[in-house]
C-alpha cells in the first residue's frame, strides 16, 4: 500500500468491502482514527462499519435513533461500532478487499445471527444454486 | 402525503354546500351507473355468442351490479342541500333502482348458470344505458 | 446458432416482461376515458426507460456491479439513503400492487374471491424467489408474459380504423368534456406506469446475476432497444382496445375483467384464456422482480451479501428481507384496499420519485473509474439530461394535480 495517496473521503468511505473469498462484507461507514502516541497527524486504525457507525455519519435525529438502535443490539460489551482493523485490508481498489473470510469479521454478527435463527430454518437454505 | 390525499379524495357524506356540486356529483354517479350497465351489456353480448366462460362472465356481472349499488349507496348518503336537489335526486334513484334492479337478477341467474335467460333479463338495460348517459351528460 | 437462440430469448424476455399490472391499469384506464390522445406519453415513457436501462445495464456489464451498489460510492451515504428511502417504498407498494394484480387475475379464471388467493400467491412469489434459478424464472415469466400478444392479435383481427386511431394518436387533444388537469394527471400516470424505478434497478442487478461480462454488451443493448419498445407496444395495444370497445360505450375499467371485454368479443373463450395466463405471467413475473428489488435496494446500500447467485445461507439479510417485504405486501393487499387503487397510487408516486431515482444513473454511467471507456456518450447524456429535467417537472407537478383532480376522478 506504500506510494499511494488516497483521499480517504473519496477512496475509502462508503466503498464496497469484499472478504477473502470474494462475498461481500458490508461498506465502510465509517474509519476510526488514532492519533499516534508520539504526535503527528492521525492515522487510519480501522475500518467501523455497521448501524453504529453508519447512524454517525447519516447524523441528526434519524442517525441518533440508528446509533441507539444498534447499541441497544449490542448487549452487555462496551458500545462501540463494529470494527475491522485496518491491518486486515489486502488491496485498495474500486472495492477495499479484506485478507479474512467474512465469519471472521466482527461486523458479521447480524448476518450470522439472520443466518442462524431465521434463515437456516428455512428448507433449502445450504443449497448450492443449480 | 399519501394519507391527505386519501383523506381529500374520500367520498364526502353529509350536507354539501351548494346545489351546483351535488348536480356534479349526481352526474358522476350517473357516469359511473352507465359504465356498470353498459359493461354489463358488453357481458350479455358475448354470452349470446357463447364467447365466454361462465366464471369469467359471472365474475364481470357481480362487478358491475356491485359498482352500481355502491355508486347508489354514495350519492343517497349526501344530502341534498335544497328542494331543486331533491328532485334531482328523486330522478336519479329512479333510474339507478332499474339498473342495480336488472344488474341483480343478471347476476342471480348467472351464478345460477343461466346464461340463456341474460339477453331476456337484460332487455330494460340499453334503455337505461342511455338514460342514465343523458342525465351524466346533463348534469356532470 | 445457440448465440442467435440467447438473443432471441433475451428479447422475447424482455417484451413478455415489460407489462406489470401498472401498465395493464394505466393504459386502460386511459383508453377508456381519453382515447389514444396520451399514446405520445407511452413513447416518452418508454424512450425514457429504454435510455436508463440501458444505463444501468451498462454499468452492472462494464462494472460487474449493479448501479445501486454504486450510488452510495458516488452520491454518499445521506443521499443514498433519501434515494433508498423513496425507492424502497415505491418498490414495496408496487410489489403489493403487483400481488393484488396476481390475485385478480387468478379470481378471473376461478371466481373465487381474490383475498383467499392473497396468500398463497405471496408464499408462490416467495417459493421462486428462494429455490428457482435466477435465468429460469425470467425466461419462464418473461416468455410466458408473450402470451399478452393475444390483445393485439384480437386488435388485428377486428379490423378496426387504423386511420383513426392514428390519427387519435398523433393529434394528442384533450377530449370534449374532460378537463386539461385530469388530462396531464392521466399522462403523469402513464409515464410513471412505463418508466416504473425498479425496472432499472432490477436489470442492473439481474445483469450481475448472470454474471454479464462485456461480451454481453450488445446482447444488452439488443434486449433493451428491440425488446422494450416491443413491449410498449403491447401497452398500447391495450390502450388500442379500451378506445375502441370502452370508451364509446362510456366504460371505465375499474376492474380486470373489463380490460379483458375487448379480446374477449373479438376471439371469445381461447383469446380470453390467452390473455389471463398473461395477465399471470406479467404480473407474477412483475411481483418476483419488484420483491427481488426490494432486496437489492436495501441490500446494495448497506454492502452485505445480496443475489440469487449464492446460497440463502450466505445472503441471509437479503434474503430476510425479500420474506419480510413480500410477507408485508400481502399484507397491505388484504387490507382490503382495491388492488386496482394500489396500483393507481403507485404508478403515481413512482412518476413523483423517478428523479430521485434516475439521477444517480446518469451519475454513476459517466464515472470512469467504473465504465473505464464505456462511459456515456454525449448524446446518451444530452438525452438523459433532458428526461431529467422532464421528470423533474412531472414530480413537481404530481401532488398538485392529485389534489386538484381527486386523483384524476
Amino acid at each position: 500500500m506504500a506510494g499511494r495517496v488516497l483521499d480517504a473521503g473519496l477512496h475509502l468511505l462508503d466503498r464496497q468491502l469484499v472478504d477473502r473469498d470474494g462475498r461481500l462484507a458490508g461498506k465502510v461507514d465509517d474509519l476510526e482514527l488514532t492519533i499516534p502516541d508520539g504526535g503527528g497527524p492521525p492515522l487510519v486504525t480501522a475500518i467501523l462499519a455497521g448501524p453504529g457507525a453508519l447512524g454517525r455519519r447519516i447524523g441528526g435525529r434519524l442517525g441518533a435513533w440508528v446509533e441507539a438502535v444498534a447499541n441497544r443490539l449490542r448487549s452487555g460489551e462496551d458500545r462501540r461500532p463494529s470494527r475491522i482493523s485496518f491491518a486486515v485490508v489486502k488491496r485498495i481498489g474500486s472495492a477495499i478487499e479484506l485478507s479474512a473470510p467474512k465469519a471472521e469479521l466482527e461486523t458479521d454478527r447480524l448476518e450470522a445471527w439472520t443466518r442462524d435463527h431465521i434463515i437456516a430454518h428455512l428448507p433449502g437454505a445450504g443449497d448450492a444454486p443449480d | 402525503m399519501v394519507a391527505g390525499a386519501l383523506l381529500l379524495l374520500g367520498a364526502c357524506t353529509g350536507p354539501v354546500r351548494s346545489v351546483d356540486v351535488y348536480e356534479s356529483k349526481a352526474g358522476q354517479t350517473a357516469e359511473v351507473a352507465a359504465s356498470a350497465v353498459q359493461t354489463a351489456l358488453l357481458a350479455v353480448d358475448a354470452a349470446k355468442g357463447d364467447k365466454a366462460y361462465g366464471r369469467y362472465l359471472t365474475q364481470v356481472l357481480v362487478e358491475a351490479e356491485e359498482d352500481a349499488s355502491s355508486a347508489q349507496g354514495t350519492f343517497d348518503g349526501i344530502q341534498p342541500p335544497d328542494r331543486r336537489a331533491d328532485a334531482l335526486r328523486g330522478r336519479l334513484d329512479g333510474l339507478l333502482g332499474e339498473a342495480t334492479d336488472t344488474l341483480a337478477e343478471l347476476r342471480i341467474a348467472a351464478r345460477r348458470g343461466r346464461f340463456a335467460e341474460l339477453p331476456e333479463l337484460a332487455r330494460p338495460l340499453p334503455k337505461v344505458a342511455e338514460e342514465l348517459g343523458a342525465f351524466a351528460e346533463a348534469h356532470g | 446458432m445457440k448465440r442467435l437462440f440467447a438473443i432471441a430469448l433475451g428479447i422475447l424476455t424482455a417484451i413478455g416482461g415489460f407489462v406489470d399490472i401498472g401498465d395493464i391499469v394505466a393504459n386502460a384506464e386511459t383508453g377508456a376515458r381519453f382515447g389514444m390522445s396520451l399514446a405520445w406519453v407511452v413513447v416518452v415513457g418508454v424512450i425514457g426507460i429504454c435510455l436508463f436501462a440501458e444505463m444501468a445495464g451498462r454499468v452492472a456489464t462494464v462494472s460487474g456491479r449493479a448501479v445501486f451498489d454504486l450510488v452510495r460510492e458516488r452520491l454518499g451515504a445521506r443521499v443514498a439513503l433519501v434515494n433508498l428511502a423513496a425507492s424502497f417504498f415505491i418498490t414495496f407498494l408496487t410489489l403489493a400492487a403487483e400481488i393484488g394484480g396476481v390475485a385478480l387475475a387468478i379470481e378471473l379464471a376461478t371466481s373465487v374471491n381474490y383475498l383467499l388467493w392473497v396468500p398463497i400467491v405471496a408464499f408462490l412469489v416467495w417459493l421462486v424467489v428462494w429455490r428457482v434459478k435466477f435465468d429460469v424464472m425470467e425466461n419462464v415469466f418473461g416468455l410466458a408474459g408473450l402470451a399478452l400478444v393475444v390483445a393485439a392479435v384480437a386488435l388485428w383481427r377486428l379490423g378496426p380504423d387504423w386511420g383513426g386511431l392514428l390519427h387519435g394518436a398523433t393529434h394528442p387533444a384533450v377530449p370534449q368534456g374532460e378537463g386539461h388537469p385530469t388530462w396531464w394527471f392521466f399522462a403523469i400516470a402513464l409515464l410513471g406506469a412505463a418508466m416504473t424505478p425498479y425496472e432499472v434497478f432490477f436489470f442492473s442487478s439481474g445483469a450481475v446475476e448472470e454474471g454479464w461480462s462485456r461480451a454481453d454488451l450488445i446482447t444488452n443493448r439488443l434486449n433493451v432497444y428491440i425488446g422494450f419498445p416491443l413491449g410498449g407496444l403491447l401497452s398500447l395495444t391495450l390502450m388500442a382496445g379500451a378506445t375502441l370497445f370502452l370508451e364509446p360505450r362510456g366504460i371505465q375499467p375499474g376492474h380486470l375483467s373489463q380490460v379483458a371485454l375487448p379480446t374477449l368479443l373479438v376471439l371469445g373463450k381461447l383469446g380470453l384464456a390467452m390473455l389471463l395466463i398473461g395477465f399471470f405471467a406479467a404480473t407474477f413475473g412483475a411481483a418476483l422482480e419488484t420483491g427481488l428489488s426490494c432486496g437489492y435496494a436495501v441490500a446494495q446500500y448497506f454492502g452485505f451479501q445480496w443475489g440469487k447467485f449464492v446460497r440463502p445461507a450466505d445472503a441471509p439479510r437479503f434474503h430476510l428481507i425479500l420474506l419480510v417485504s413480500i410477507a408485508a405486501g400481502a399484507g397491505l393487499v388484504l387490507t382490503t384496499i382495491d388492488p386496482i387503487t394500489i396500483t393507481e397510487y403507485s404508478i403515481v408516486l413512482s412518476a413523483a420519485a423517478l428523479p430521485l431515482t434516475y439521477f444517480p444513473i446518469l451519475v454513476v454511467a459517466n464515472d470512469p473509474d467504473y465504465m473505464g471507456d464505456k462511459v456515456n456518450s454525449w448524446f446518451t447524456n444530452a438525452l438523459g439530461s433532458l428526461y431529467l429535467v422532464l421528470l423533474l417537472v412531472v414530480a413537481a407537478a404530481t401532488i398538485p394535480l392529485m389534489i386538484l383532480t381527486k386523483a384524476g376522478s
